[in-house]
């Protein structure tokens, strides 16, 4: 009797049928080290994967573990890829990962990539390898052309997602891809072809529109006309999010008319985007569903503050608001005033690279909104003065906060009223937001605020330095203190090798770290590499091997990233990995 | 008053440089490739100015920091594309603490140019300016492609959308210094641009 309660377990079945509800990933993670038998069951009902890096892992450990998988989303290149830190042929290539699961996943249905590099013929095999496939979502990834995109119009039958964005297409001038989805097919949800330079085929864009009653978000790029931005929305009222073209033309009257008919037309709109090149005479078109708005991406949108007002003071239901900083303190006022259940707010620089301020907008803008939203929780914003101050207001007003990334355009911008550094404000944002995950520094920064963020960030997943920091103690401060770090970027601050070593092991619980034009010396990144096996430690030099150069040299850049799959096999010239040596194991 | 200020805070502000150099000049010990800045132009010598000829004053850029601010690749590049497409220009206001930019292109001729104005600077006075042209302290004047300041609305708007590289709203005061009278054109432009 005793021995069979030990022994008892439900059956698979049912366990399966349980494990069916856990959809979070971290919880499916943690119920498949439960025991053996959890961990056979889950990896077979596993339908979706993540890979937050495609090197910590290979292709066929994926395909091995997970035989079932339905849905995958990798990502490629460190974050800083964005802003060109990382050199162009870094890798991020996805072609080994298609081959992989189009040989083991028939059903696979959806594939999302972030910053990685796709072919066209990476795109045929999609095309021709999933016969059930759905879902393709391409952000800010590379490789490919609109010969690529016709493959996945031909072929993918049942297709509800094409989601281009912030990607780097080369295309065909004619524009015709969109003509090879096929007169029959009607399946398409969500199309996104905002990051596309060209025109594309208006009258193949029309039919396609009109043929699938499902469409709920359309993403135009800037090259469609607004005149003709009516007879699409005729197509499809029944549009949820919309991504105008240009927004501007020769004012006539019946395309504003038009216009604001068509907006009208749309019972369903809830968010709006695009809005290239406005022509603010024709922003009162879509006055009529600005209520019902809860999304608004005006981030390339050129709209000076006062009309920006006369917008935002219309739709009081907003949740996210992304702009750019000719919104102004004034427009942040109204913002705040208007907009009591906003939850993100992005304020993007319109001259980043300007000697002086072209916009009167500063901390107080900021301030304002922490006052008015109530339920604000995630910030992105670019200015050029903040104070201290100003940041312990903020964190007293919205403890609720879980991203903070705040940008002072001039590095090592000090507190403008008290010209110290900002230390003890963004010490106040770390210790009163107790679940900030997500944290951008900018300024005039010591090593306290390390110490602040050491001390309190303790579900800190995410945290981009740059030109901060006195010492090593400063490093030290964030890898002993912040128990869920995740990913660490650092650029341009003194920290070197004494911390890097004496938190070897850290890294090991960390998706990666990167480290440019700091103080980390080429003999550290190999005592490193030989240390820990189960890291990555990539030395990108362009100038030449690093052997070259003494070992107490600094190197140029550093990517550590945990992996099981060992040394890439795909590294280019100028990156070395710093491989385990185990006959100079330090043990 | 408040002007005094401002100054004192400019003051401030630049006497805080010799800390930020040397911060720099430390970070190039470490970091042989890295770019030094450039000098801070503070721009305040160009509202002092009283050369007859004009602002010749050569605005120098400082070098950039490869992948700062934060600005993504993919926004710079649409960011650039708008930047050619259309006629931006700075304008600046004496006594107004912030630069503006205007897109002349998007207007049609003066009078639209006033109203956006008007817009842009009107809490330092260009309602008043605009609607009480005797009693205005502030005339509109523009930098043309050879470097000499001109009265705004003396030339076609096609001529001035062509040749304008930046406006600037002075003190009538400071506009005799530089040999520059309002004329009837300028008037004709003010009274327009008050209907």
């Amino acid at each position: 009797m005793q021995r069979m309660a030990y022994t008892f377990s439900f059956p698979e079945e049912v366990l399966e049928h349980v494990f069916s509800f856990i959809w979070n990933e971290r919880d499916r993670n943690a119920i498949s080290l439960v025991c053996k038998s959890w961990y056979e069951i889950e990896r077979w009902c596993r339908r979706k994967v993540f890979v937050g890096n495609c090197y910590a892992v290979s292709p066929l450990m994926v395909v091995k573990r997970f035989p079932e998988v339905r849905s995958i989303a990798l990502k490629g290149k460190p974050h800083f890829a964005d802003f060109n830190l990382v050199p162009d042929g870094w890798g991020g290539y996805v072609c080994p990962w298609i081959a992989a699961m189009a040989r083991a996943f028939p059903c696979l249905e959806e594939i999302r990539l972030k910053r990685m590099v796709i072919t066209d013929e990476s795109l045929e095999l999609i095309a021709k390898s999933f016969k059930n496939f759905k879902v393709l979502v391409l952000t800010s990834c590379e490789g490919f052309t609109t010969d690529g995109l016709a493959a996945i119009a031909a072929n993918c039958r049942n297709l509800r997602e094409l989601d281009l964005q912030e990607s780097e297409v080369e295309e065909d001038l004619s524009g015709h891809w969109l003509s090879h989805f096929p007169d029959s097919y009607t399946s398409l949800v969500s199309l996104n072809i905002s990051c596309l330079n060209n025109e594309v085929s208006l009258s193949a864009l029309e039919r396609l529109l009109g043929r699938c009653p499902n469409l709920r978000t359309l993403r135009l790029n800037r090259a469609v006309p607004l005149d003709r931005l009516p007879n699409l929305l005729l197509q499809c009222p029944q549009l949820v999010e919309l991504g105008t073209g240009v927004y501007s033309t020769e004012m006539r009257p019946e395309v504003f008319s038009n216009l604001e008919a068509a907006f009208s037309g749309c019972k369903q709109l809830k968010s709006l985007s695009g809005f290239w090149d406005v022509l603010p005479s024709y922003l009162p078109a879509v006055y009529p569903i600005c209520s019902r708005l809860t999304s608004l991406n005006l981030s390339y949108a050129i709209i000076q503050s006062s009309d920006l007002i006369k917008l935002i003071s219309q739709c009081p239901n907003l949740l996210r608001l992304w702009v750019l900083d000719y919104i102004e303190d004034a427009g942040l006022y109204a913002l705040a005033a208007s907009c009591k259940d906003l939850r993100e707010l992005r304020v993007f620089p319109s001259d980043p690279f300007g000697l002086e301020p072209n916009v009167a907008l500063t901390e107080q803008g900021l301030v304002s909104v922490s006052e008015g939203c109530p339920k604000l929780q995630s910030v992105l914003y670019f200015c050029r003065q903040m104070s201290n101050a100003a940041l312990h207001t903020i964190a007293r007003n919205r403890t609720n906060l879980t991203r903070f990334r705040l940008c002072i355009i001039e590095p090592r911008t000090p507190d403008y009223l008290t010209h110290e550094p900002l230390d003890s404000g963004f010490g106040a944002i770390v210790e009163q937001c107790k679940d900030l995950q997500r944290l951008s520094l900018s300024g005039l920064l010591t090593d306290r605020v390390f110490e602040y963020i050491g001390t309190c960030g303790k579900k800190l997943e995410m945290l981009s330095v740059a030109f901060a920091g006195d010492s090593d103690l400063g490093l030290h401060h964030v890898l002993s203190g912040c128990d869920n770090l995740r990913k660490l970027e650092i650029r341009d601050c003194p920290f070197g090798d004494k911390a890097l070593l004496a938190n070897a092991e850290k890294l090991e619980t960390m998706r990666s770290l990167w480290m440019s034009s700091c103080s980390v010396s080429y003999g550290a990144c190999k005592l490193l590499g030989q240390k820990m096996p189960r890291l990555n430690v990539e030395v990108i030099d362009e100038r030449g091997p690093p052997d070259s150069r003494p070992d107490d040299c600094p190197v140029e850049k550093l990517y550590i990233y945990r992996t099981i799959a060992g040394p890439r096999l795909d590294m280019p010239g100028f990156v070395w990995t710093m491989e385990d040596d185990s006959s100079l194991r330090l043990e | 008053m408040a002007k005094e200020g401002l100054g004192l805070e400019i003051t401030e502000l630049r006497l805080g440089l010799p800390d930020a150099e040397h911060q720099v000049s430390v970070v190039n010990k470490k970091n042989e490739k890295k770019r030094a800045f450039s000098e801070i132009d503070d721009g305040v010598g160009d509202e002092n100015s009283s050369s007859g000829g004009g602002d010749r004053k050569m605005e120098t850029n400082k070098s950039q920091v490869v992948g700062w601010p934060p600005v993504c690749s993919y926004r710079k590049k649409n960011s650039m594309n708008e930047g050619a497409s259309k006629m931006y220009v700075k304008v600046s206001m004496d006594g107004a603490p912030f630069l503006r930019k205007i897109d002349l292109g998007l207007h049609k001729g003066y009078s639209d140019l006033a109203l956006a104005l008007d817009k842009l600077f009107g809490c330092y006075g260009m309602v008043e300016a605009l609607k009480n042209a005797d009693n205005s302290e502030h005339v509109p004047i523009y930098e043309d492609k050879d470097g000499d300041w001109m009265l705004v609305g003396d030339v076609p708007w096609e001529m001035f959308m062509e040749s304008c590289k930046r406006l600037r709203i002075m003190k009538k005061s400071d506009a005799k210094g530089f040999g520059l009278q309002p004329k009837g054109s300028l008037k004709g432009f003010i009274e327009s641009a008050a209907k």
